[in-house]
Order: structure tokens, then sequence, then C-alpha cells
């Protein structure tokens, strides 16, 4: 190993500006790959920011238009869900695949004080105990809204740890908050929890008993969507059939035609997500071929000058070979090279590479984008792993032999009768 | 008998087919120091390298020690080489990037010998020739007949039973050419290698023991000459 070493290392010093031109292109196709998949990771990550928060097997169901006459009723009538269509998913066909069912109704526009200090703008959500897990709320202090909140119609309210430091002073004993009254409009609330915000307009949500809030504010049976987990649905298809099923049975509820796509809407995260991966994989994918095309050139460079090296140690090969060398030997030399200018650029790419990803992150994956009211981070840890750092080595070796391997297939060829011959 | 060639035939085919050996009959014994002569061009160095096994043969039989050698793969030709064979140049072929030392060191690379061992050996093979004090140099700071030392230095190193010489003394003046032929005479004496040297300076071809006349790509004859005394130019000198 070390005997071939040297050789490669006298080989590539003694034509140091050609080693050094071809290197750049290896290097410059590598530095491609890894800046590529780090801004395709940094996009990914964009996308995926907004539903890192909540449970992946939710769906959303809310009412429609509807688009078909049916029953008698013309098209072109609203439709909205009530109680009783929360009360279809605990029984079959459905329970079978439904945990918890909740629904929330937002009402805007409040002014919550506490003491001399406020908030203008908040809104009441009503909700349930579910909301909390399907959502990933995190409670720092206190607790989420119960069942008994919601039987005894509480008055209670879980906010944000932000409008909680505000309350105190910029405290952080948020302790000292709870069972201490706050207002919001003309109500009072007592705080039972405090959860951790994100500095999103979500942040101003303010938690309470679904219960609470009916009452307050006179609602109907009637609610705004109903979200609820689900487990047992693996593949797209029984996705599908499954949504297909129960549109069907909620708009027939509704006096909707079961098929009309738009009298009742369903959002589901877990379809959604698996094709959000999908997307991911083929972006990968597209940026791997893209990187790997880049990199070929550097790769037929490297294949050229092994060809022009080969041709001027062709004597060299010869007397190597009369005083012993078998094709073999030649080869290995030869794929030696290639390797060791293949990996030494392809190294110095790669590094570059995960520098200008890190710079990256430091500038574009911090700037942020205001779109409706959410700040919006164009990018998010825009860098690859070890993963793909592992995954280009090998490229790297596998290009470099192949960059060899013709080169090295004439050296081992040369015969040393006419490698000796003296011109 | 340890060289025996049987009727080889041997045609470079080209625009015009060159037939250069046509049925080379010819035996030489283990430990024998002999020389190959003929004109430029009667295909001295084809049977040089056809011996050598560095190029092949169209029809005949070639035997080493029984062994007949024909249409060998490159992996089994390259062990011979490397095992039984040791080559002399005239243009010294010695590897222009590495220094007396390592080029020879290089034979024994290829056997598979450790880098320290294989370096002292070769230290003493150029001590043995006078050229320790060279090891650490590059061919092109060394003078002819050093260089050629070094190349014999690099043939015997591996302890061939056969060395194989192409004018050894082509590119040397008559002084170093005596001293090259000197040598190779003692290691035939010392060390009982068969040594055959192509030569077209009678010179030279009287420091062997057997002269084999190379003539229109058939052997012509062979002249003993134990006595040295071949030579219309004297006994003790090599003439150019
Ligand atoms: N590879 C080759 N292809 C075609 N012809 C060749 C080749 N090698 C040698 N010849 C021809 O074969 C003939 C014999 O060549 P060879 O080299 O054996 O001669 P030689 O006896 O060694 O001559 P010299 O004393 O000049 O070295 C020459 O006519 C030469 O031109
Ligand atoms: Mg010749």
């Amino acid at each position: 190993m070390h005997d071939l070493f040297t050789e490669v290392w006298e080989s590539v010093r003694r034509n140091r500006l050609r080693t050094i031109l071809t290197g750049f292109a290896v290097a410059w196709g590598i530095f491609m790959i890894i800046v590529l998949l780090g801004a395709g990771n940094g996009l990914m990550g964009a996308f995926n920011q907004g539903g890192r928060d909540f449970a992946s097997n939710t769906m959303m169901m809310g009412g429609g238009w509807t688009t078909k006459p049916y029953d008698g009723l013309k098209e072109g009538r609203r439709v909205r869900l009530d109680m009783s269509d929360m009360e279809r998913l605990d029984k079959e066909p459905f329970a079978q695949y439904v945990d918890d069912v909740t629904t929330t109704h937002t009402q805007g526009g409040f002014t919550m004080t506490y003491g001399r200090r406020y908030y203008t703008n908040v809104s009441l959500c009503g909700t349930f105990p579910s909301y909390s897990d399907m959502n990933k709320i995190q409670i720092v202090a206190g607790r989420f809204i119960n069942e008994k909140d919601i039987n005894e119609r509480r008055k209670v309210i879980v906010l944000s740890n932000l409008m909680a430091q505000n309350f105190l002073n910029g405290g952080n004993n948020f302790r000292d908050l709870l069972g201490k009254r706050v207002k919001v409009g003309n109500f009072s609330f007592q705080v039972i929890g405090i959860r951790k915000g994100d500095e999103s307009s979500d942040d101003r949500d303010l938690y309470v008993p679904y219960s609470t809030i009916k009452t307050i504010f006179a609602l109907d049976n009637r609610i705004d969507q109903m979200t609820f987990t689900f487990h047992g649905l693996n593949t797209e298809e029984e996705n599908e059939a499954f949504e297909k099923e129960l549109k069907a049975s909620v708009n027939t509820a509704h006096r909707a035609a079961p098929d009309d796509e738009s009298a009742t809407w369903i959002w589901n995260r877990f379809t959604q997500n698996l094709q959000m991966e999908k997307g991911s994989r083929i972006l990968h994918t597209a940026l791997w071929i893209i990187g790997l095309f880049t990199l070929l050139g550097g790769i037929v460079g490297v294949s050229n000058i092994m060809l022009i090296t080969v041709k001027e140690r062709t004597h060299e090969f010869g007397i190597r070979k009369a005083i012993g060398a078998s094709p073999w030997n030649i080869m290995k030399l030869i794929v030696a090279e290639s390797v060791t200018i293949t990996a030494f650029f392809g190294y110095i790419g790669m590094a570059l590479g995960m520098l200008a990803c890190t710079l990256m992150d430091k500038t574009l994956g911090q700037s942020e984008m205001e779109v409706f009211d959410q700040s919006i981070r164009l990018l998010v840890n825009p860098t690859v792993g070890m993963d793909v750092a592992l995954e280009a080595t090998l490229v790297l070796i596998i290009a470099g032999t192949l960059a060899g391997l013709a080169p090295a297939r004439k050296a081992a060829r040369v015969r040393p009768i006419e490698a000796l011959r003296d011109e | 008998m340890q060289i025996e060639l049987h009727n080889v035939h041997k045609t470079y085919e080209g625009a015009q087919p060159l037939h250069v050996l046509k049925g080379v009959n010819l035996s030489i014994e283990k430990g024998e120091f002999v020389s190959i002569m003929g004109a430029s061009g009667s295909g001295k160095s084809t049977l040089l390298n056809i011996l050598g096994i560095l190029d092949n043969y169209d029809e005949g039989e070639y035997f080493v020690d029984g062994q007949l050698i024909k249409n060998l793969s490159e992996r089994s030709a390259a062990r011979y080489r490397n095992k039984m064979l040791g080559f002399v140049f005239q243009s010294f072929n010695l590897i222009s990037f590495k220094t007396a030392v390592e080029n020879v060191e290089l034979p024994l690379f290829y056997q598979g010998v450790g880098r320290k061992r294989r370096h002292d050996m070769a230290m003493e093979y150029l001590e043995r020739l006078g050229l320790k004090e060279w090891a650490g140099h590059y061919p092109n700071e060394m003078s002819g007949g050093q260089k050629q030392r070094v190349a014999i230095a690099r043939a015997l190193i591996t302890h061939p039973q056969i060395i194989l010489a192409d004018e050894p003394t082509g590119a040397l003046d008559s002084k170093t050419s005596v001293e090259v032929m000197e040598l190779l005479g003692q290691l035939n004496r010392e060390e009982k290698v068969t040594i055959i040297v192509v030569t077209h300076e009678s010179g030279v071809a009287n420091c062997t023991n057997r002269i084999i006349h190379i003539k229109d790509g058939v052997i012509g004859n062979i002249e003993e000459n134990s006595r040295h005394n071949a030579s219309a130019f004297g006994t003790t000198t090599v003439m150019k």
C-alpha cells in the first residue's frame, strides 16, 4: 500500500498542473452535488416546517357547497357539519379507524387584559382535551383543558408563554400566573395552563373549553369543522376509500349527493405527508442526477489525463514488465492514481460544499418571508448529513475506479517489446 | 540443456510482412557465456526478445529447463521474467524518475519483498558494482557505464538463471565496454549465470566463450572461443 502510494505521489507530482486542473472539475462536481442536496434539504425542510407540530395521522373535515341536486334539493346549497357528525365517527364503520375527535370554534378580535397589561386582537379557541395531542401543544406550566372543564363548562384558559411573560413583566416563573384571572372581552377566565408559543400568529390563540364557548356565544349544534386522529389506514388507497365512505355518509345525512365532491371537504395530513415524502424523494433523486452529471465532466477529465499519462509512461511500463511486473501490477498503478486524484479533489469539493451549505444556512436559512401574516423561512437547515458524505465518498471511489479503468487496461496491455523498442 | 530452440520462425506482420527468423535451432547450456553476432537487421534482437519472453514466435518450439514457452499468458510471462531472467539493454532502460537504488529494488518489489530488505539488498548489489555513492542519484546524473552497471545490478538482484544482454556496450566507450564485459564474465564464472550477449562488435563477442553467428534468419557457424582469440583485433581489448 505504502509503495503504491509512493508511486502515485511521484506520478502526480511530475504532472502537478495538469492534475490540479483536472482535479478542479472533480471538486466542482462534488461541490455541486453537496450544495444541490443541501439546498434541496433546506427547501424540503421549509415545506415541512408547518407540519412538524402536528400528529401526522389526522384528518380535518368541513362543510362546503353542493354542486349536484339531490333528494329534491337544488345544487349550490351550503352544508354545515354538526355535533351528530362527530358522533358518527364514534360508530362503525368509522370507529375502528378513528381515535379522538375534536372540533374548534375560533372567535377573534378580542382584547385580553391582566392588571394594567393587555393584548389586542386575540382569539378565543373553543376546543377539546385531545386537541393538545393532535397539535403537539407543549404545556410549560399547569395543564391543558380536561374533560371536567368541558363537562362543567368552566371558564378556564390556556395562553402562550410569550403572553405570560409579558404579563409577568418579562419574568419566567409562569406558575405565578396559574389560577389568576384574565379578562377576554367581557369575560373573565382563570388561567390553568401556559403553553409554549413559537412567535407565529397562532400565539394569539387562547384555548378554552368548547362547551364554555358554546354557551358564551350561544352556538347551536353546528360546528365549523372536525378534526380526528386515526389508525390502520396505511396506504393512499386505504385512505381514499375511507374518505369516500365518510363523505358519502356525511353527505347523505345532510341531504347532499354521496358522490358530491364539494358538499364536504376532507384534508388528510397523512396522505399529504406521503405525497410530500414522495416529492422529497423525487427531488432528492433529481438533484443527485444533476450532480452526478456535473461530476461526470470531472470523471471524463480524469480519465483523459490518465490516458495521456499512460501514453507518456508506455516506455516505463515496458521496463516494468520486462523486470517482472504483471498486468495487474500496472493496472493497480493507474487505478490507484485515478482514485487518489478523484478522492483527493472530491474531498476538497465536499469540504467546500459543506462550507457553502453552512454559509447558506447562516444567510438564506435565517431569512424569513411574510406570507399571509405568517413568517416562513425560505430554507430550513440546508445542510447535508453524514449519510450524504458517505454516499459521496462511495461515489468518488467508484467514479475514480471507472475513470481509471480504461486507461489502466490500456497500460496493462502494453507489450514490453513495443514499449522497449528504441525509436 | 537449459535453452533449446527448435525450428523457431518469426515474421513481423505489417504492410510488408518480414520473415526475420527462418527456423532457428539453438541449444545453450546452463552456465554458458555466449554471444550472438550478425549483421544489422539480421534478427539478433528479435531472437533475444523471444528468448526473454518479451515477444512471441510464430512457429517451432522454445524450451527453458525443458518447459515449453509458447503462448504464455502475460501473467506467467511476467513471472518468468521476474524469477528466471535478467535483462541488460543497450539504452539501459532505467526508470528516469527513480534513483539508482530504487531502480535496482524494483524487481524485488514485484516479487513482494518488503521495503527494508529490498533496499538493503539493492545497496549490497550496488556496492558490489562499486556504485554505493551513486545509490541516491538519478539516471540522468550518471555516466553511461554507471548506468549500465546499475542496470546489471537490477538484472542480478533476483538471482536470475539467465541474463540476456542486447548490445550492453553499444552506448559505451571502449574502456567502459571492457569493464562491463569483464563484469559479465566474472558473474558467469563466479555465479554460474547463463549469459547471452547480442553484439555486432567482434571484440565484445571475443570476451564470450562461444560465438553464435546469425545470418539470413538462421544460425550460421558457431565458434568455440574458450581461449578468447577469435578477434582479429587482439585478445585484450574491445575494439570499437
Ligand atoms: N516490430 C517490428 N516490426 C517490423 N519489423 C521489425 C520489427 N522489429 C524488427 N523488425 C525488422 O526485423 C529485422 C530484424 O530486426 P532486429 O532488431 O532483430 O535486428 P538486429 O539484428 O538486432 O539489428 P541491429 O544490429 O541493427 O540491432 C529488421 O529488418 C527490422 O527492421
Ligand atoms: Mg538489435
